[in-house]
């Protein structure tokens, strides 16, 4: 009986075990050797391609300014993305299904199609130029936003009505009862949200390769020129395995406070 | 009035999300020889310009390719290990579940240079067969998401009936939960079909100069080219999955489950 199931698991692990994980030991050693300009990799093992990332002030640059775009894109998303949400969350039937269907619709469409649009858009807007930090962020809000209003969506519509009614007989204006009853009870939402849109812009490449340009780099542009550019295979799979590091540590942190401060709004 | 200024914003949200496609699509339509928006006159001739292009049709029949063989090579895949985990609750369910899904917190551009590494390391060369596996691995964690959700749909008394009428579980598999979860199943393949079809970042790593599909060679052509070619090939690639999403509605109608289960 079990044997059957073993079996029905097979063909995906074999798929998995042999063209991702595998690959990606393979890449960690890479990591972990010297390179030479004339030999390519060398079969000497080192840390020195982490060290130097994390010495090197202008690495550690790219590397921060990478999770203040990430950072930002995640709370305008937010922001941005809670109005609609809310807005969703009061229609029904056709015209409901019709709305998300047209929210979901963008992401039909390639990221290259989608950041092109945007340099068309932007090229000749003088309030966020090309090539800058902030055009990055407009592309990659555009990529994520729906990552953002669904989950948030998914929570409204567990709130009981009737905690909301009772809010406002209790003599909570509309305001209170958002701030002190709505907000609360979506905040797994948000976290749910926020933790899928910053983990795709902290490490997106298409988005700001096309409209961060030569001039901004973030770390995934950056792992490309390092590979691509300069062959550097160690340094830029160091890079790699950095960037995957530092937002695991960041989304666990991110959602343990946002856990904590929910249960403080909740309990206290 | 609060409620007035509330479809107003929403409009607006809409618009900004329908406006870089919207863009694209009105500037292909251009007579000046240079992209520019709101475009100059209307002319079809850029959509003529792609048949002096073949590079760009031969990208597009890769990419269709590839697009296909990863929908059949993950749809596959991946709906026999959710029936696996999620049906025949093999040992570890958790763990096989949290291994399948994996793909999706490593950075695509780390899985990239993690194929073209290893690709190298084998002496396979570029071509439809690595870029099938390497779309598989990006798309299976939502395959595996969509069919899982649709098996917990299904009433477990039915299984529980065709084994108690005797039915073997290879039977019960085939006649009952297969139909079961057929708009799951289509629902997966078609999200790894669009998953591979508008992938850039894994595939500008793993093709060549010559085997290219339709994102990179989009995306290389745009490095160094301003002419609205680029547009007019977007709009046919935009079209293409727009028809490639309706059809599949209108036959299942899975567009909820397909929505739902993007983002879970």
């Amino acid at each position: 009986m079990k044997r059957f199931a073993v079996a029905l698991l097979v063909p995906a692990m074999i798929v998995l075990v042999g063209f991702f994980l595998a690959p990606l030991i393979a890449l960690l050693s890479t990591s972990f050797h010297t390179y030479s300009p004339t030999q390519g990799v060398t079969a000497q093992w080192t840390v020195g391609n982490y060290l130097r990332f994390l010495s090197d002030p202008f690495y550690l640059d790219v590397l921060a300014r990478t999770i203040r775009v990430a950072v930002e894109t995640t709370l305008i998303c937010a922001v941005m993305g809670y109005p609609l949400a809310s807005y969703l969350r009061t229609t029904s039937g056709a015209w409901r299904n019709y709305l998300t269907l047209l929210l979901l619709s963008p992401l039909l469409v390639s990221m290259v199609i989608r950041a092109y649009g945007w340099v068309i858009i932007l090229g000749h807007n003088p309030m966020i130029p090309l090539y800058t930090e902030g055009a990055i962020v407009v592309g990659l809000v555009h990529v994520s936003l729906a990552y953002m209003v669904l989950p948030i969506l998914n929570s409204l519509e567990q709130i009981d009505p009737s905690v909301l009614l009772a809010s406002a007989s209790l003599g909570a204006s509309p305001l209170e009862t958002f701030v002190r009853v709505t907000l609360p009870l979506t905040f797994p939402g948000l976290l749910a949200g926020s933790v899928i849109v910053f983990s795709l812009s902290v490490s997106a490449f298409v988005t700001p390769s096309i409209l961060g340009g030569t001039r901004v780099k973030l770390l995934a542009t950056f792992i490309y020129d390092q590979i691509v550019s300069l062959l550097n295979w160690p340094y830029g799979a160091a890079i790699g395995f950095v960037l995957i590091g530092v937002s695991t540590a960041l989304l666990l942190a991110f959602s343990r406070l946002l856990r904590r401060s929910h249960a403080e709004i909740v309990v206290g | 009035m609060m409620r007035t200024f509330h479809r107003a914003y929403v409009a607006l949200v809409y618009g900004f999300l329908l406006a870089p496609i919207v863009v694209v699509v009105l500037a292909s339509l251009t007579r000046t020889d240079y992209v520019v928006f709101p475009p100059h006159g209307l002319t079809l001739k850029w959509y003529a310009a792609i048949a002096a292009h073949p590079e760009f049709l031969s990208s597009l029949a890769l990419s269709l390719t590839v697009g296909l063989g990863t929908a059949l090579l993950a749809g596959t895949l991946g709906t026999l290990a959710a029936i696996a985990i999620v049906r025949e609750r093999v040992p570890g369910a958790g763990l096989w579940l949290a291994l399948l899904t994996s793909p999706l917190v490593i950075p695509t551009v780390v899985l990239g240079i993690a194929l073209l590494q290893w690709f190298t390391l084998l002496a396979l060369p570029a071509g439809a067969v690595p870029l099938v596996l390497g779309h598989t691995i990006l798309a299976l964690p939502y395959v595996v998401r969509l069919v899982g959700a649709g098996l917990r749909g299904i009433d477990p008394d039915l299984d529980a009936a065709a084994a108690g009428l005797g039915a073997t579980a290879l039977e019960r598999l085939r006649r009952v939960t297969l139909p079961l979860v057929v708009p799951s199943i289509v629902a997966g393949a078609l999200f790894a079909f669009i998953t591979s079809f508008d992938d850039l970042t894994v595939a500008l790593f793993i093709v060549s100069t010559n085997v290219m599909t339709l994102p990179v060679r989009i995306y290389n052509y745009m490095q160094f080219n301003y002419d609205p070619l680029i547009t007019s090939v977007s709009t046919v690639m935009i079209l293409l999955s727009l028809i490639l999403v309706i059809a599949v509605e209108r036959v299942l109608g899975v567009g909820k489950t397909f929505g739902a289960g993007a983002v879970r």
